[in-house]
């Protein structure tokens, strides 16, 4: 399983500028691996350029040993004509099972909601929802864009656990979030997007502490949280402050 | 509330005429008496109830046959293909001309019967339609059609699903509005050569300046095309009622 952007360039038509220029980042192997950066530096666009929704100016992307990319976005709604249980009793895959499904739907705290229909939910139910049925399909990678951005902390946790448990060993989780410390904290690694009008060259990889569900309950972890953090907020900014000295 | 308040407004109207006439001076044979125009109304009603129901009928017909119409076009002009680009264009084109200018033209080659008024109904009020489904059909909803994309669970009976569910309060509002428009092209449609209808007792009025069963006509119209909005407004309440609930 791997993933390998080379010198990949990207820009909207109507945009000034490029997004990205000459890129480059890979992925390799299964596990849960994160995109960070702030609001507007491209982190949606890359999701969208890896789930083959948009094409690369310039650059190549490989992709070898994924088949099934899956990409799934925060503001996703389900069809209103049903209840919340009665669609994703319907949109199971046959790779997964009612029971695979249920297990879900009571992880994710949302049992006593599935009589709903979609638009009566909160908006951190709507997005636990929209994540279960991504969850129950045939996928190989999945990308996360900010799927649980209206999700209160505690539960975020619980969700990111229970899917490293069990997405973690075969497939590839490809989180994108504004939240520093879970994107450090369950991440294998961390691809930095600099906060720049221009990205360029190689993404910043930092290695994340890869915690699971036992790992997360360890305070052990607590001072090398804060150094992963420090270094992730560091290269975030710091294409900013250079544009900014010069 | 639909049916009060045309009530109120065509009395209101026939007042102000009263008015008029008594302030001007106008003679009896010119604007009619007020008790004349009662009269006409609760005494000679079967004269005009059932011209009026039978324009409804016939209104309703074409009403139906347009949005089938207008629904199956929509439906086939939906993608991108050439023939799609080129349906749109017609109808955005067409629908600026006049088309009841074309009503003589279906007299003379369908005769003065029930087809001529049907079609001229459903002419009418087959282009608002049209284009409001159109737009409907071809416009995506991305955030709810995304998953079944990538899932390739959307076919074309999904994603016309789900549009017309998103768009369920702006389907009503335009089949509601463009009921008027097919009791107009019916209306249209006797005024000009069918002998039967609302608007071929109106024609045969106006040639005997009785203006009496003229504003009996326009009453009758008005009650009958105001309990057809009423239907149609209760029948998408209880379809979004449905879906919704």
């Amino acid at each position: 399983m791997e993933i390998s952007a080379q010198n990949i360039s990207f820009g909207y038509r109507e945009a000034e500028y490029p997004l990205f220029e000459k890129i480059s980042f890979r992925i390799s192997g299964p596990g849960f691996y994160s995109l960070f950066g702030f609001s507007g530096c491209g982190k949606s666009t890359l999701a969208r350029i890896i789930a083959g929704f948009l094409e690369p100016a310039a650059g190549s992307l490989s992709i070898t040993g994924i088949k099934n990319i899956l990409l799934s976005y925060n503001t996703e709604r389900l069809p209103g004509w049903f209840s919340v249980g009665e669609h994703l009793a319907q949109v199971v895959s046959p790779r997964s099972s009612r029971g695979e499904l249920d297990y879900f739907i009571s992880e994710f705290g949302l049992s006593n909601y599935v009589h709903k229909k979609f638009f009566r939910l909160s908006m951190g139910q709507k997005n636990r929802a929209n994540l279960i049925r991504y969850l129950v399909q045939d996928f190989d990678m999945l990308i996360c864009d900010e799927v649980l951005a209206n999700v209160d902390e505690p539960s975020r946790n619980h969700i990111l656990a229970v899917i490293k448990e069990n997405f973690g060993k075969d497939r590839v989780l490809f989180y994108i979030s504004h939240n520093v410390e879970e994107v450090c904290l369950f991440s294998k690694k961390i691809f930095v997007v600099p906060a720049s009008d221009v990205t360029r060259g190689r993404l910043v990889e930092i290695e994340g502490l890869d915690a699971t569900k036992k790992h997360k309950e360890d305070h052990g972890n607590e001072k090398t949280l804060q150094t992963t953090i420090l270094k992730v907020l560091k290269a975030a900014s710091s294409a900013h402050k250079q544009e900014g000295e010069s | 509330m639909r049916l009060f308040q045309f009530l109120m407004i065509f009395l209101i109207g026939l007042l102000i005429l009263e008015g008029v006439k008594y302030g001007a001076g106008f003679s009896d044979y010119l604007i009619p008496p007020l008790n004349e125009i009662t009269t006409m109304i609760f005494k000679k009603w079967r004269n005009f109830l059932m011209p009026s129901l039978n324009t409804l009928l016939v209104a309703i017909g074409g009403h139906f046959l347009a949005i089938v119409l207008a629904a199956i076009v929509a439906f086939t002009a939906r993608s991108g293909s050439v023939l799609s680009n080129i349906v749109k264009t017609a109808a955005y084109n067409l629908q600026a001309y006049p088309v009841v200018a074309i009503a003589p033209l279906v007299f003379i080659f369908l005769g003065d019967g029930l087809t001529s008024r049907l079609l001229i109904a459903t002419i009418i009020c087959y282009f608002p339609l049209l284009l409001n489904f159109l737009g409907v059909f071809s416009e995506p909803v991305l955030d709810v059609e995304h998953f079944f994309k990538q899932t390739g669970r959307l076919d074309s009976i999904m994603e016309i699903k789900i549009r017309v569910f998103e768009n369920l309060e702006k389907i009503v509002t335009v089949i509601t509005g463009s009921a008027t428009l097919a009791m107009v092209g019916t209306i249209v449609a006797e005024f000009l050569a069918a002998t039967m209808g609302i608007g071929y007792v109106i024609r045969k009025a106006l040639y005997q300046n009785n203006l009496a069963a003229i504003l009996s006509c326009l009453l009758y119209i008005g009650l009958c095309s105001s309990l057809y909005l009423l239907g149609l407004e209760w029948l998408g309440k209880v379809i979004k009622r449905r879906l919704i609930a």
